[in-house]
């Protein structure tokens, strides 16, 4: 047997250029890191702790001798605490339906709850405002005289807001049980409630403290929803706004921020705390359980799981029917005039959306899979410092990186001043500001690769580009497609961030909505929602198109 | 030497994976790494091959150390456990991909392809992607793969461990012609000691990260040089002799191997034999194993064929031929 040998490689001790790929990439992922999230931090950080009298905590001290600021902060806590514990506790019961119980419309079920995530973040409050507001349709026809605004309108606005975050969570926990331990428990005649507190309840611990603290984080930097619908009832995210936005006091917006940067970022830091001390107690032994149908255990998910979806449904319906009619309440006859959206800038605000969302959606996948690809190279202590950084977003309230971003690039002396007021700016404060969940949705795509992929590659000589671009690539391209439609989305309904930098020529839809609220425009408010909500649709409608035609397997989007 | 490895040691975390192993491999020949899980043999196959670094010791090929020299650019072919094809390419696209990398013209890459997969009889199967194949096919084309570009070396990675058992043995035979034929310099990382003593030249013993003996398959098996390479190479009756040391007569410790120990037959040599109770008889196939209680000791011998003679209870009188006696120098190991 003999075999031709074209050419030999030579194997000289050449510098390893695969070495410097890295490092160079290291330095392309981390220097926007510190430019667009750090920098502004510090801007913030630093004039919230500048006063007249030098350096100190001056603002801080005269913050809270005014018992205005002090309810503020009081105000924020009671509405933060008082919707998580509620959402956490009916975000579990509704998962417990989902996964353990037969009833039947999973699916249907399944998509509904998510809703949520796709509407314009006060899509909730302006959907109650339609019922239960001073021109709600119930209260008008029933003259109830509710008043809504408020403690209980932000309350009840945010439990629906966060609901989907809090289901994905614990419908991860609840989804995976050993059938072995249940079984067990039947054998030795445990009940029903026994089984759920010593063996369900605390498989599940882990899941429901997490969810405790993403929905904390959600609902205390909220922003859109207590704008809408919280009157006087002034929370921390709408002080900032006023501050900044109403009085020009960009030193009390900064001290607010901080205020608000201090409990968010605390919840994060637990969160991911606890979730790294969780080890899954299930193993590949495992049996996945089998459920066996139970009429009143069914009858009783399916009745709580269709009142859940049912209001949701009802919230956005009612938004999408406001749209249609000529006055919300008082002329209900069908109208498309809401959409002829004779306002200044007319539609504008949209299709801005639109090119803003999609220049985040390109950048964020550029910067979270390169950031992905690289922790995949890197080891230790700048592994360490690269992961932080890219999590660190997560910690930062919208409200908080934009402030920061006025700070930060509303400044001559910085080159990147150009980009200020432009639209390029607010796609990469997007990007940024959801920095964290793109990032872990790339992530969790590259590490169900093998490494196996990358030696085998390695050995046979092939390059960091080479292995990414021929091997992993090819691969996990859903999840990168993924992580596109995630920025390209989150894009779309953010208001947080990009309030604070949008101008009359970058305006964008979401900001739309909360203005024409304001104004007092409800109906065309819902009309801009509705078309919002279209996009993202379509948007969702064209990425699993894809993946069927394509026959990439079922890709999670969220969770 | 060729290939030559000097006090390579390797930690992680707390746990010392290598603890300065020395080994020097001659061009062409095939070595095999064999030992129990956690021994350090993969962690030193991975050295080698440059996909891990070691803490101390290098790896020298033809006298020029390999410290600074990355795993993608030795050239050293390596085939792993399984499931390494790229499930994005065809069994072509796997086998050119090493080709690709060293810049072949696009014809010799052609050329050399279809050469690699006739070589593995997979000459009809160049279009299909990984999924399509079984195991066996896969591991096949993992191989030409990794011998395409003319490696230096083949390192490979416990290649048959996860293939059914009659799967394994075919292709086991089928690397060893495909080895010699190429003459390439080989290692392969086994926990297999009939996989081991039929593919390799020499054979490198390794237990807790240290190389406990290097030989040939009748090497080990004939002269094991402590008690962990005799037993874990094939089985091995550890026992003192004689069995009952009368009080003031020192006894010595021996070892024999199950097959060797004969039967005493009626009126038959009875030197060096000793009286046991039957306490377990198990029919394995081609030979019975027989456990016998000898004092406080327990023998095991092997019995041709099957023993409808023997049961539990029965006695038994055995004889431990003078050639067949091992004796254990490392009792402490």
């Amino acid at each position: 047997m003999t075999v031709s040998h074209p050419r030999t490689v030579t194997q000289t001790a050449r510098i390893d250029t695969d070495r410097l790929a890295v490092l160079g990439l290291t330095v392309a992922v981390a220097l926007p890191l510190i430019v667009f999230v750090v920098l502004p931090l510090v801007g913030i950080l630093n004039l919230s702790f500048v006063t007249e009298d030098g350096i100190g905590w001056g603002n801080f001290v005269r913050y809270f001798s005014s018992p205005k600021f002090t309810r503020v902060v009081v105000n924020s806590f009671t509405v933060t605490l008082t919707t998580t514990a509620i959402t956490v506790v009916l975000a579990y019961a509704f998962a417990y339906a989902m996964h353990r119980t037969a009833m039947p419309g999973k699916r249907a079920f399944g998509m509904i709850v998510l809703l949520p995530l796709f509407a314009p973040s006060l899509v909730q409050a302006l959907g109650i405002l339609f019922m239960f507001g001073r021109n709600g349709v119930i209260n008008r026809s029933f003259g109830l005289g509710i008043d809504i605004y408020g403690f209980w309108g932000i309350v009840i606005s945010d439990v629906f807001y966060s609901f989907p975050h809090a289901y994905l969570i614990l419908s991860a926990a609840l989804a995976l049980a050993d059938a072995r331990v249940y079984e067990s428990a039947q054998m030795l005649g445990a009940s029903a409630a026994r089984v759920f507190r010593t063996i369900t309840l605390p498989a599940t611990r882990y899941g429901v403290m997490s969810a405790t603290f993403v929905v904390f984080t959600i609902v205390i930097t909220d922003f859109g929803n207590p704008m809408v619908i919280g009157g006087d009832f002034s929370v921390l995210a709408t002080e900032i706004y006023n501050q900044v936005s109403g009085q020009s006091n960009f030193a009390m917006g900064a001290v607010i921020g901080v205020l608000l940067l201090i409990p968010a970022g605390l919840a994060v830091v637990i969160e991911k705390w606890i979730m790294r001390r969780h080890h899954a107690s299930i193993t590949d032994r495992s049996q996945p359980l089998r459920l066996m149908p139970d009429r009143r255990r069914d009858m009783a998910g399916l009745v709580y799981a269709s009142v859940v979806c049912g209001m949701i449904l009802l919230i956005v319906g009612v938004v999408f029917v406001a749209s249609f009619v000529t006055l919300w309440p008082y002329n209900m006859h069908l109208s498309l005039r809401h959409y002829r959206f004779e306002v200044q800038n007319g539609l504008q605000p949209l299709w801005t959306s639109v090119w803003v969302s999609l220049a985040a959606g390109a950048i964020g996948v550029v910067v979270t899979v390169a950031g992905a690809c690289v922790m995949r190279r890197l080891h230790g202590a700048a592994a360490q410092a690269l992961y932080f950084l890219s999590i660190l977003p997560a910690a930062v309230p919208g409200m908080v990186l934009g402030l920061g971003y006025i700070f930060a690039f509303n400044d001559p002396a910085n080159p990147l001043e150009i980009l200020y007021g432009t639209a390029v700016i607010l796609a990469i404060c997007n990007v940024y500001h959801y920095h964290a969940q793109g990032f872990l949705i790339a992530t969790t795509g590259l590490n169900q690769i093998s490494r196996v992929f990358d030696e085998a590659s390695t050995s046979l000589g092939g390059s960091f580009f080479r292995t990414l671009r021929s091997v992993i690539l090819p691969i996990i391209w859903p999840s990168i497609v993924s992580v596109g439609v995630f920025f390209f989305v989150r894009s779309m309904v953010t208001l947080s961030a990009v309030i604070f930098l949008v101008t009359p020529s970058t305006q964008l839809a979401a900001v739309s909505v909360l203005l024409l609220d304001d104004a007092g425009n409800q109906n065309q408010a819902a009309a801009f929602s509705v078309c919002i909500m279209l996009v993202v649709a379509m948007a969702l409608a064209l990425f699993h198109g894809l993946l069927r035609l394509s026959g990439a397997k079922r890709v999670s989007l969220f969770g | 030497m060729f290939l030559s490895l000097s006090n390579i040691a390797k930690r992680f975390g707390t746990v010392t994976a290598l603890n300065g192993v020395s080994l020097d491999i001659a061009e062409g020949e095939f070595v095999c790494f064999l030992g129990p899980s956690g021994c350090g043999k993969t962690t030193l196959l991975r050295v080698i091959g440059g996909l891990e670094s070691a803490d101390a010791g290098e790896v020298k090929l033809n006298g020029r150390s390999l410290t600074e020299t990355p795993a993608r650019l030795r050239n050293f072919g390596v085939v792993f456990q399984s499931y390494s094809l790229f499930p994005s390419m065809s069994v072509a696209k796997n086998v050119a991909y090493g080709l690709e990398c060293a810049k072949w013209a696009k014809p010799d890459i052609h050329r050399r392809v279809a050469e690699m997969l006739a070589l593995v009889h997979l000459g009809d199967q160049a279009e299909k992607y990984p999924h399509q194949l079984s195991g066996g096919q896969q591991q096949r084309v993992a191989l030409a793969r990794a011998l395409a570009p003319n490696p230096t070396v083949l390192l490979l990675d416990e290649p048959l461990s996860a293939l059914d058992a009659k799967v394994r043995e075919d292709l086991r035979a089928e690397i060893k012609d495909l080895q010699s034929a190429l003459g390439v310099t080989t290692v392969m990382v086994t926990h297999d000691q009939h996989e081991a003593m039929e593919i390799a030249d020499r054979i490198v013993v390794m237990n807790g990260g240290v190389i406990e003996q290097i030989g040939g398959a009748v090497d080990l098996y004939e002269r094991p040089v402590n008690r962990f390479v005799a037993e874990f190479i094939g089985r091995m009756n550890l026992l003192s002799w004689p069995p009952v040391a009368d009080r003031g007569t020192s006894s010595l410790r021996i070892g024999v191997r199950p097959e060797h120990i004969e039967l005493v037959a009626s009126g038959g040599d009875a030197s060096n034999s000793v009286v046991g109770r039957i306490e377990k008889c198990v029919f394995l196939g081609s030979f019975t194993r027989v456990t016998l209680a000898v004092g406080n000791e327990r023998l095991q011998l092997e019995l041709r064929g099957r023993r409808t003679d023997l049961g539990p209870g029965g006695s038994l009188t055995v004889r431990i031929p003078p050639d067949a006696v091992h004796r254990i120098g490392d009792v402490t190991r």
